[in-house]
């Protein structure tokens, strides 16, 4: 897989801020708990400015293997991620502010707890987070589970194992 | 160190895997995303898998064993078992996984613990193997690796 820069088609939000900003910026917020983890990728323009690619995607996944699979598939398309292993982890991260900025999230169906789906329910009566695309993963192809997500407004749905080319395949829905 | 002969062996060694029927495609994928930031990323999502799975298998065995028997939660604990193996190309955990579930659909006790045990052993097989493909990807090291490493 090439690792091409993903403005091939989403425009990630590239914005040039001086460089103490953006080490400011690269220095990973603590959690609150939680398999919390931020990676900033900078790249340098010029001595003195530097070009900070933020596309943010909140992965949620009760699999320790999944998580950093799809955190992996994800970092390799330049994504900034950060993991949670619950939905209501995630909606607590969210709700005190220690997530923010988040471009996508990307959620397993079914979870302990409270499932992707309820998730999906969540963020969309959320006046702050319904404009967040939400990706739902799930091993079974179940179309009615299919349908009945895409109507709660899931911007997709991939079968899992995920790969890379689902990915790309996101990348030109996300604004 | 001949390392064209060790090469060899790890190409070899990984093509048997894939002609066993141990791996499937999802592990070249994973291959596929190794880079500088993280050469060794296969090796580490394995482990975190050989780590994670021996709890499930306990407690899939207690879900069994325990009178009466859960079988909601050996539903659920088998589903995870599921995507994790199918997560890192372990077609033969994955399809046994499915072979658990589906007795355990049928409630059928005796079923569940042939599977179960089938599974255990899958477990070994895999763990071993796939610890030996590291320890040679070890000894060849990143940068001399062409199976692995992306150029």
């Amino acid at each position: 897989m090439a690792a091409a820069a993903p403005a091939l088609s989403l425009a990630p939000m590239a914005t040039t801020v001086t460089a103490a900003a953006a080490q400011k910026a690269a220095s990973p917020k603590a959690a609150a708990g939680g398999d919390v983890r931020k990676v900033v990728p900078v790249m340098a323009a010029a001595a003195d400015e530097v070009v900070v690619q933020e596309l943010h995607v909140l992965a949620v996944d009760d699999s320790v293997v999944d998580r950093a699979v799809i955190a992996k598939i994800l970092r390799s398309s330049k994504y900034r991620v950060t993991t949670v292993e619950s939905a209501t982890r995630a909606l607590e991260l969210l709700g005190l502010g220690l997530i923010t900025n988040v471009n996508m999230i990307i959620t397993d169906y079914w979870m302990p707890g409270m499932t992707g789906y309820e998730l999906l329910k969540r963020v969309k009566e959320s006046s702050e987070l319904k404009e967040i695309p939400v990706v739902i993963m799930s091993s079974e192809n179940v179309p009615n589970r299919i349908n009945r997500c895409l109507e709660e407004g899931a911007e997709d749905f991939l079968l899992k194992p995920v790969r890379p080319s689902d990915v790309s395949r996101l990348c030109s829905r996300i604004r | 160190m001949d390392y064209s002969n060790l090469r060899r062996q790890i190409i070899f060694m990984k093509k048997s895997f894939f002609d066993q029927g141990y791996l499937d495609e999802q592990f070249n994928q994973l291959e596929e995303l190794q880079d500088e930031s993280s050469p060794n990323f296969v090796e580490e999502v394995v482990a975190l898998f050989l780590k994670d799975s021996p709890r499930l298998l306990i407690n899939i065995e207690q879900a069994i064993e325990k009178y009466p028997q859960d079988f909601y939660r050996l539903d659920s604990l088998v589903h995870q078992l599921k995507g994790s193996a199918s997560s890192i190309g372990a077609v033969r955990m994955k399809n046994e996984c499915s072979v658990l579930k589906a007795h355990g659909n049928d409630k059928n006790l005796e079923g569940c613990r042939r599977s179960l045990q089938k599974m255990k052993r899958e477990h070994a097989t895999l763990k071993q193997k796939l610890e030996s493909y590291f320890q040679l990807l070890r000894q060849v090291g990143p940068r001399n690796s062409a199976v692995n490493s992306r150029k």
